[in-house]
């Protein structure tokens, strides 16, 4: 089995490399030949411990606003959790960030949305070098009907990324707390393992391609309390090497994992964002109180 | 309106710490009357009820593990919940210490000494305790301060009892009753007296911990803890 392609549009530094894409060169569309664009530019000084800023994100669907002004800052290598009502808006930030909104053809977003300084929306942007660098996990697990090994360097054969995939795969099984239990059958298909592990597996898939931000999509509301609790556990861990950004309807998993939560609310409005313990302990704002007691409506 | 039995178990935690308090707060009231009139009957029953001031303290400390664990309460809710399980051992404690003042009443032959005035220090306990309490349930930041405010002059009424006694006991003051009563029963007696006086300033302290608690569950504000 192969495990180098180069078949890719975009080339960039090698996985294993000891490069990290911290600047706006990694985001844009990059020439096969040298991975990188004269025409990018330095990123704009930023809070050294911010990485993801957005500023005044309004988001339409056709006619209808999902998203109302919202400004916030993610500090990097930390867990931030979205929480609010169906509809409220958050998934549509979540996928702002990697601007997986592009494939909704009705969907308009406007403002400023920056990782690491770079306007994610800037023209000179490749979305596929941004979701290189902001992975992401959905709510119901969804690996390919591949063996294990190939799901994990999928994101890299894709990108026409080389290295090692070996020791990739054996890596990123080892960050998403599955190596163990499928080291020796990794070339079994994924759809064999059980949910907690095949969400697990889409998670190895995600940072195989060593990208920055994670972001996931409830990632563990489908699944049975051992593996809710694993999916945490793992969510906890990975917040050392990456930021995750989660959207999740538990309010207690926002409470027990996350660092930062943004309380969304009807209308695409972000009523409160702050330090988790805030908002769970003593929140500003009354309507956030409501919500998160249960006394809305 | 969501959650409507998370709310009423709420509510009925609120109704079932007040009770708690006015229950903690009538022993104390029978047994400053006990001390006052000699009422060994009544001091009795303060004694005896205390079995049932702990088992409801148990089932309150209960109620509120089970909303903790089976509801999950946050922000003002779980502020509710943690000052009310804080409250509930304050309660206990002020009813034990009516106990205390119950026993002393049985135990006091007579009146050792009448300059101090007990009973005005025990309304002053008492009344503290009430407005800790009026504070809890109708949510009242200012009540809670006035509680703590007023703990100071508790203190020095304390104080100034205290030394009373003992300079008296010194100089060989006028402890009244028979001139046989020898000097050791004399020492049982004004002990007694010092531990009626510092209970009762106890229970001052419980008062002031009530209203610390009902603060911080009204407005997540610790300033008078500790």
């Amino acid at each position: 089995m192969s495990h180098k392609e180069n078949t890719a549009e975009v080339e960039s530094s090698n996985m294993t490399g000891t490069e990290d894409p911290t600047n706006d060169e990694m985001l844009v569309q990059t020439d096969v030949s040298d991975g990188l664009s004269a025409s990018t530019s330095v990123s704009e000084t930023t809070n050294a411990e911010t990485i993801i800023r957005a500023d005044d994100i309004n988001v339409w669907y056709g006619d209808e606003q999902a998203l109302q002004n919202i400004s916030m800052e993610i500090p990097e290598n930390s867990v931030t959790a979205m929480i609010g009502p169906s509809g409220c808006g958050k998934s549509t930030f979540l996928r702002c960030i990697n601007r997986m909104n592009d494939l909704i053809d009705v969907a308009r977003v406007e403002g400023e949305l920056t990782l690491r300084g770079k306007n994610v929306y800037d023209d000179d942007v490749d979305p596929v070098a941004l979701r290189r660098r902001v992975g992401m996990v959905f709510q119901k697990p969804n690996p390919f009907p591949k063996s294990i090994y190939e799901n994990v360097v999928y994101g890299l054969k894709i990108q026409g990324i080389e290295g090692d995939y070996d020791e990739i795969v054996e890596e990123s099984l080892k960050r998403a707390a599955l190596w163990d239990e499928v080291k020796d059958r990794l070339h079994e298909s994924g759809l064999d393992l059980s949910g907690g592990q095949q969400q697990r597996l889409c998670i190895a898939r995600a940072i195989a391609t060593d990208p920055e931000v994670l972001l996931m999509d409830e990632p563990a509301s489908a699944l049975d309390p051992v593996a809710t609790s694993q999916i945490e556990d793992l969510v906890e861990e990975l917040a050392e090497d990456y930021t995750v950004v989660i959207v999740t309807h538990n309010m207690q998993q926002a409470a027990r994992i996350s660092d930062k939560t943004a309380v969304f609310l009807t209308g695409g409005e972000l009523v409160e964002f702050d330090d988790t313990q805030k908002i769970f302990e003593n929140p500003e704002s009354q309507r956030v109180e409501d919500y998160i007691t249960g006394k809305f409506g | 309106m969501a959650r409507t039995e998370y709310q009423t178990r709420l509510k009925e935690l609120e109704e079932d710490v007040s009770y708690l308090g006015e229950l903690a707060a009538e022993r104390v009231r029978h047994a400053l009357d006990a001390l006052d009139e000699k009422d060994e009957e009544l001091a009795q029953r303060v004694i005896e009820g205390d079995g049932e001031i702990n088992r409801l303290y148990l089932d309150l400390e209960q109620d509120c593990i089970d909303l903790l664990a089976l509801q999950q309460p946050v922000a003002g809710d779980l502020r509710f919940v943690a000052a009310s399980f804080k409250i509930i051992t304050d309660l206990e404690r002020i009813a034990d210490l009516a106990v205390n003042l119950a026993q002393y009443a049985l135990d006091a032959e007579q009146d050792v000494y009448t300059e101090v005035d007990i009973q005005r220090i025990g309304d002053a306990a008492l009344d503290m305790v009430d407005q800790a309490m009026d504070a809890y349930s109708t949510e009242d930041s200012d009540l809670c301060r006035s509680v703590a405010s007023r703990d100071d002059d508790l203190d020095t009424m304390c104080d100034e009892a205290s030394q009373t006694i003992v300079r008296d006991l010194i100089t060989g003051g006028d402890f009244e009753g028979d001139d046989e009563l020898d000097a050791e029963e004399s020492l049982v007696d004004v002990r007694r007296l010092l531990l009626t006086v510092r209970d009762l300033e106890r229970i001052g302290d419980h008062a002031v911990n009530v209203a610390a608690r009902t603060l911080y569950m009204i407005d997540n504000d610790d300033e008078l803890l500790f």
